[in-house]
């Protein structure tokens, strides 16, 4: 995989997760099925890249782990935003409207 | 994030590693749980569901890996983690650890050991303040640079540049003056320097004052300071020594001790206008020394007198036409003699250390292969390539640091023998040793080392791939890769050696030459001294004539003593005083048809003591006196000159516009001047007609001649108290600190040589060593199918001389250009001597030979029926 693209999903994947938890609490496979099923399977989120994404969002202080119990009473550890990361997913939907307006412009330009 | 909550994880990341770690695990079990019950809801049966979750997860190991990876302070964590991997796995193999160890200690030990030296001979900042900002002026002419200057000139650039804080100049010599008065008479240097001199180097007096500006004027002087040594043997360290007089000179202040500027002195008395010595603008006797003004630059300091110059030359054309001042940095001025030998000797180090770490390359790509599955194993359990990568040059970098440390004691070690082998400190140059700042070198060279030698196998290592090198745990013969990476590290390390070996054999050569070269008279038991008696005490010539002269056979009928003699300056240890000389009849026409010739004058019996052989007419006889005609004796040179094929006994020649001499007798040349430079001309007057008041003494002896110091000494005591008979020193120690610096360059060249061999030798060891034993199956089916032990022998030692032929070759193509570099250090030797090229090519084909010999040896101590049956 080239470095640029991998980047790219890098900085994509923590706005999605953030985006994800802004719903609601979650844990890591709720997470990355939420993902899965709202893109209509276009991105699966493997869990080399999804615990990786995790730990550090954490460690960003934008997330916040806790253990609970699941649906069916099985002990998980659940993911919710921080104030920090609701600011930041605020940048984020900012920069990434910019871009994606950005190369539209691009790409419709004739 | 805040820069606290930064530093909180990192710590907890550190510390709380276990907690996280278990945390992880437990997230990712509950993880699996989760997947596995998504499955079994979706119809899986349970088996088949955890099966299919843990295949959907992955590796557990490598998930686990990047979330540690991505942690902060992983970094520092990894680092540790290496460290004790690395501690690991170098005890494991603690031979290859010893004998890594072991040559990178010498290379490193020997690179610290020539650092310390030259960081204290020749690289530390000068004693002076500021050092940075001071620059010597030397003359050119017409842009070529010729040296001292003319003090006329200095004054007026002193007056008239705007670039300097201070401009001083001091005469390039020490004049010797006798101080009587004292418990007995003293021989003192004294130099000559303007009032600010000592101001401009920044270096205060410890006891009284400066010169002062006014004391400089013509008729102000009659002021000296001296020296720490001066006042502590002449004065005993008495603070009245201040405003006492010397020779009615009054003593203002006291230097400090080890104070020393270019010469070494005694005393130190002013250089004024008006005199003492070369009032004229185109004689040229001394050295200016400036300190910049801060922030001016050496360019617009040199533009600045440079405009000066112009100015000289239009206002003085006679004397200034094409005269200009150069600038440069005072401590390049001082290293000048010696930065040839410097690089040298640096340049050297440099490659023993480069061919240590060959060998310890080398050795690391033979541990590197049989390493390639545990790397294979590792990676497959999730550890990244730079990860490994970054393992094996923590690995590597542990094992020169280590070294270095080791290195430090072999330095010291070293040092002890370079310290003993070179009279350093006899020179008045601090003793070396090896000090924060060699240390701080050998941490920086160990470290550079690690990472250098470690590049190569780490890439390698780490660049495999892992099915395949797992697959193929057990390989029957050598990687051909890296098998030739480890022929090219021999081939250079043997080319690097011959170069230097050669290098050492020209140098050795030299010193050879000017060891045994022929002086042109006997150095060999010869006690030399400097004499002068006081000419109030003898005022007529007669008077002095009749002191020498009685002084002489006093000595001569000492035990021991085979002759004496007196000269104005001995051979070697005083030098030029070179005069005109002429035939009468034909005086030189134009300035280039002058011939000079080092004028000395000696009493009867001079050229039978120093062995010089007489070859036509006769001696200087007792005969020749004041009121007697005045002879000469010339040496074959001047004979040649001017008398070619005619008889010169009874010619009359002209000494320099002044007295014309009667020549009586011819000598063969001898080395009068210099050690290094050819036999010079010289002729010889008659000590009687000179009668001098001062002479150089030598004494022939039949025994040591040391030993005759006392007993002369007591003689002049009971003669003439008041005589001065100071700087005794033999003939043969003269000539040794002619050689000193020449023979530091040698001995640490031959002594890295020789390391350098002994490194080269132990690699092309090594090297054969580990393809005979990766080969041992394949002699063992070469033996069985009849191949002879002859036949192996010479398989593999043909493979290690191909080696070594290879470098040879290499290296004699490398060491011509380089001895062209060093040719200006040799004497009577040709950068291309066939015995120096010869002898280093023979001497390392017989190491090398010797060194293949052993694993070919071994090769053939195979046997064959052993070898097949464990395949």
């Amino acid at each position: 995989m080239a470095a640029g693209k991998a980047d790219l999903l890098r900085g994509t994947l923590d706005m999605l997760i953030l985006k994800t938890l802004s719903l609601q609490q979650m844990h890591g496979l709720g997470i990355s099925r939420r993902i899965e099923q709202i893109t209509g399977g276009v991105f699966q989120v493997q869990p080399g890249s999804l615990f990786p994404a995790l730990h550090r969002l954490e460690q960003e202080g934008w997330i916040k782990g806790a253990w609970g119990e699941s649906e069916n009473n099985r002990r998980a550890k659940y993911y919710q935003l921080t104030a920090a990361g609701r600011r930041r997913l605020g940048e984020e939907k900012r920069n990434w409207a910019q871009v994606v307006l950005a190369i539209t412009k691009v790409m419709e330009a004739t | 994030m805040p820069a606290f909550r930064r530093i909180i994880s990192t710590f907890r990341s550190l510390f709380r590693k276990e907690e996280l770690d278990r945390d992880l695990d437990e997230e990712l079990s509950s993880y699996l749980d989760l997947l596995a019950e998504e499955k079994i809801r979706a119809g899986t049966s349970p088996e088949q569901a955890r099966r299919a979750a843990r295949l959907e997860l992955g590796g557990v190991e490598q998930v686990k890996e990047k979330v540690r990876e991505k942690r902060v302070g992983a970094t520092i964590d990894m680092l540790f983690q290496d460290i004790r991997y690395a501690l690991r796995t170098l005890r494991k193999n603690a031979g290859f650890t010893v004998v890594a160890v072991l040559i990178l200690a010498i290379g490193i030990g020997a690179t610290t050991a020539l650092f310390s030296t030259i960081n204290t001979a020749l690289l530390r900042r000068l004693p002076f303040q500021e050092p940075d900002r001071l620059v010597m002026g030397l003359k050119t002419f017409d842009g070529e640079l010729v040296g001292p200057v003319s003090r006329v000139d200095y004054f007026d650039y002193r007056e008239n540049s705007r670039s300097f804080e201070e401009f001083a100049a001091l005469t390039t010599f020490t004049m010797q003056f006798t101080v009587t008065g004292g418990r007995q008479p003293e021989l003192v240097d004294a130099g000559f320097v303007t009032w600010n001199l000592f101001r401009t180097l920044g270096v205060n007096p410890i006891l009284g004052r400066h010169f002062l500006p006014e004391e400089e004027d013509p008729g102000g002087g009659g002021q000296i300071l001296i020296s720490y040594g001066f006042w502590q043997s002449h004065f005993g360290g008495d603070p009245d020594a201040v405003g006492s007089t010397l020779n009615s000179s009054v003593i203002v202040g006291v230097m400090p001790q080890g104070f020393r500027f270019l010469f070494d002195a005694d005393v130190w008395g002013l250089v004024d206008r008006a005199g003492p010595f070369d009032t004229e603008r185109d004689s040229h006797s001394h050295w200016v020394v400036g300190r910049l003004k801060s922030g001016v630059t050496m360019e617009q300091a040199q533009s600045d007198v440079d405009a000066i110059s112009r100015a000289l030359a239009e206002q003085y054309p006679e004397s200034n036409a094409g005269k200009a001042l150069l600038l440069t940095e005072l401590q390049s001025f001082m290293v000048r003699d010696v930065r040839l030998s410097l690089l040298l000797l640096m340049g050297t180090t440099v490659l023993v250390l480069l061919i240590a770490c060959g060998n310890v390359a080398g050795l690391l790509l033979a541990r590197g292969e049989r390493r390639l599955s545990e790397m294979a194993m590792r990676s497959a359990l999730g550890a990244s390539r730079p990860r490994l990568v970054r393992q094996l040059l923590t690995e590597s970098v542990i094992l020169t640091i280590a070294a270095g440390l080791l290195g430090i004691t072999v330095a010291y070690l070293l040092q002890g023998v370079i310290l003993q082998l070179l009279p350093v400190g006899e020179l008045g140059m601090e003793r070396p040793v090896v000090d924060s700042g060699a240390l701080v070198f050998t941490l920086a060279v160990s470290v550079a080392t690690g990472l250098l030698v470690a590049v190569v196998p780490a890439v390698r290592g780490a660049s495999s791939d892992p099915a395949q090198q797992l697959r193929s745990a057990s390989r029957a013969s050598e990687d051909v890769r890296s098998s030739r990476l480890r022929s090219g590290l021999v081939v250079l390390q043997v080319a690097l050696s011959v170069a230097l070996l050669i290098g050492s054999g020209l140098l050795i050569r030299s010193f050879a030459q000017l060891s045994a070269v022929d002086l042109g008279f006997d150095p060999e038991n010869l006690l030399t001294g400097q004499m002068q008696i006081q000419v109030s005490d003898y005022p007529t010539p007669e008077e002095r004539n009749q002191f020498f002269t009685s002084l002489l056979e006093e000595i001569e009928a000492l035990p021991g003593v085979v002759s004496a003699t007196v000269i104005n300056k001995l051979p070697i240890r005083s030098r030029w005083q070179d005069w005109s000389v002429w035939p009468v009849e034909r005086p030189p026409q134009s300035p280039q048809e002058d011939f000079s010739a080092m004028a000395r004058w000696v009493p009867p019996g001079y050229f039978y003591t120093m062995g010089i052989p007489l070859t036509a007419g006769r001696d200087i006889a007792a005969t020749d006196v004041p009121g007697s005609p005045f002879v000469i004796v010339l040496s074959e040179s001047v004979v040649q000159r001017f008398f070619q094929g005619s008889d010169p006994i009874g010619r009359m020649v002209s000494v320099a516009d002044w007295r014309t001499f009667e020549v009586v007798g011819v000598v063969r040349d001898a080395r009068v001047n210099t050690l290094r430079g050819a036999p010079d001309a010289a002729y010889y007057m008659s000590f009687a007609q000179m009668a001098p008041a001062r002479a150089q003494i030598a004494v022939r002896t039949s025994v040591e001649p040391t030993t005759l110091v006392g007993p002369i000494e007591e003689l002049l005591r009971r003669k003439d108290p008041n005589v001065l008979f100071a700087k005794v020193s033999t003939m043969a120690s003269v000539l040794d600190d002619e050689l000193v610096g020449f023979r530091i360059v040698i001995l640490s060249l031959v002594l890295f040589s020789c390391v350098a061999l002994a490194l080269t030798a132990i690699g092309l060891y090594g090297v054969l060593a580990y393809h005979v034993s990766q080969r041992l199956n394949e002699f063992g089916v070469r033996m069985a199918m009849g191949a002879s032990n002859g036949d192996l022998l010479g398989m593999i030692l043909g493979r290690g001389m191909l080696l070594a032929g290879l470098g040879l070759l290499l290296g004699v193509a490398a060491a011509y250009p380089g001895t062209l570099l060093v040719q200006q250090l040799l004497f009577e030797t040709q950068p291309l001597d066939p015995t120096a090229y010869v002898g280093a090519v023979g001497f390392l084909g017989l190491v090398a030979a010797l060194a293949c010999f052993l694993p070919a040896w071994r090769a053939t101590q195979v046997n064959p029926v052993e070898v097949l049956r464990r395949e």
